[in-house]
């Protein structure tokens, strides 16, 4: 099952470390292109292309799908979908996006406050 | 903050919505021609209205009847997308999750019942129907800059101000898992499983079943004794 990885919910970041959400916004600006799986608040998870994310962490998806289709069979697809950053829970990505080495170091950055 | 989708009737002399202009409010767009189907996808559209989108909302009035329209802020719009495959909706059209503060899960509407009255603050989705497939581009884009137009208000609060959570939990529109007194008890919310407020284990869980891994902690043996603080699962 590879790696999953989690980056918790954008209004705790901006409420909490407030330049924290630069440090994810810099990170899911590299990934548009890949597939990721938005989590949101409300249980709904979508599938889809990252198309683009904005400063407060809005996601853009392309050719995006429902993964529980049985549970939201009138979303099985819609074309581009914007989700509203303070909704998102988590997002998922895929394993081979995500670079250790270069969060680790950004994390720490962001710890010491800079 | 009131969420969710409203009832609109304040129409100035010129038909169009009275907006708050005193706030900044302005509009942007209007689309003529635009059916709307509030709650279940079975419900039949109402008849065709003009769609407003201003700064701040989404206003939806009726062109038949002026004591009939509806207006959502941007605020309340939790997602939209742009719908197109028949499967989802016959129709080309927009479509909206609308934030209710109740638990908005009202979907069990057979044909029958779905002509009965909404209780509008229940309303959890919205599908715009423009008569002119070509325009649902412009409005999606729209839609986009309406939200960015109108983040969360952002608290000033840093550190352990349990704003956060209880940001995480009004927002949440489910209501059988949370209720409000969670919010008073962070311990059990999402990101302090352990009772642990530090930011950083709240900031990234990891779960890891990856070879990958590995190489990255050897890498960092011995380079930085303070990452095991950040990544606890390293030690």
């Amino acid at each position: 099952m590879g790696l999953s990885f989690y980056i918790y919910e954008r209004s705790k970041l901006g409420g909490v470390i407030g330049g924290g959400l630069q440090l994810f916004f810099s990170y899911f600006k590299d990934l548009v292109g890949r597939e990721v799986t938005v989590e949101l608040k409300n249980d709904l998870a979508i599938r889809g292309t990252l198309h683009s994310v904005d400063q407060y962490l809005n996601i853009k998806l392309e050719n995006t799908r429902v993964v529980d289709q049985d549970k939201y069979p009138h979303m099985l697809s819609v074309r581009n979908c914007f989700i509203r950053g303070s909704v998102v829970r988590y997002v998922q990505l895929p394993p081979e996006a995500v670079d250790i080495e270069l969060l680790h170091d950004a994390t720490r950055r962001e710890a010491r406050g800079g | 903050m009131a969420v969710g989708l409203k009832q609109f009737t304040n129409r100035g002399h010129d038909g169009q919505p009275a907006l708050d202009s005193e706030n900044g409010e302005e509009l942007m767009h209007v689309q003529p021609g635009v059916s709307i189907v509030l709650g279940h996808r079975n419900r039949a559209p109402e008849s065709p209205g003009t769609l407003y989108l201003s700064t701040k909302r989404v206003v939806w009035l009726s062109d038949a009847d002026i004591a009939k329209g509806y207006a959502v802020d941007f605020l309340s719009i939790t997602l939209h997308a742009l719908s197109r495959d028949p499967e989802s909706y016959p129709s080309p059209c927009i479509y909206a999750q609308i934030e209710t503060e109740a638990d908005e899960d009202d979907s069990e509407c057979s044909d029958s019942e779905c002509n009965e009255p909404l209780d509008l603050s229940l309303v959890g989705e919205m599908r715009l129907i423009p008569s002119d497939p070509r325009q649902l581009e412009i409005l999606f884009e729209i839609f986009c800059e309406g939200a960015e137009l109108n983040p969360e208000p952002i608290t000033e609060d840093g550190g352990n101000n349990p704003a956060f959570s209880t940001d995480l939990f009004t927002e949440s529109s489910e209501g059988e898992d949370f209720d409000g007194d969670l919010s008073q008890n962070p311990a059990t919310s999402i990101g302090h499983s352990n009772g642990d407020h530090d930011l950083a284990r709240s900031v990234l869980e990891l779960q890891i079943n990856d070879q990958r891994f590995e190489d990255a902690e050897e890498m960092e043996h011995g380079s930085d004794g303070g990452h095991s603080e950040l990544f606890p699962f390293l030690s």
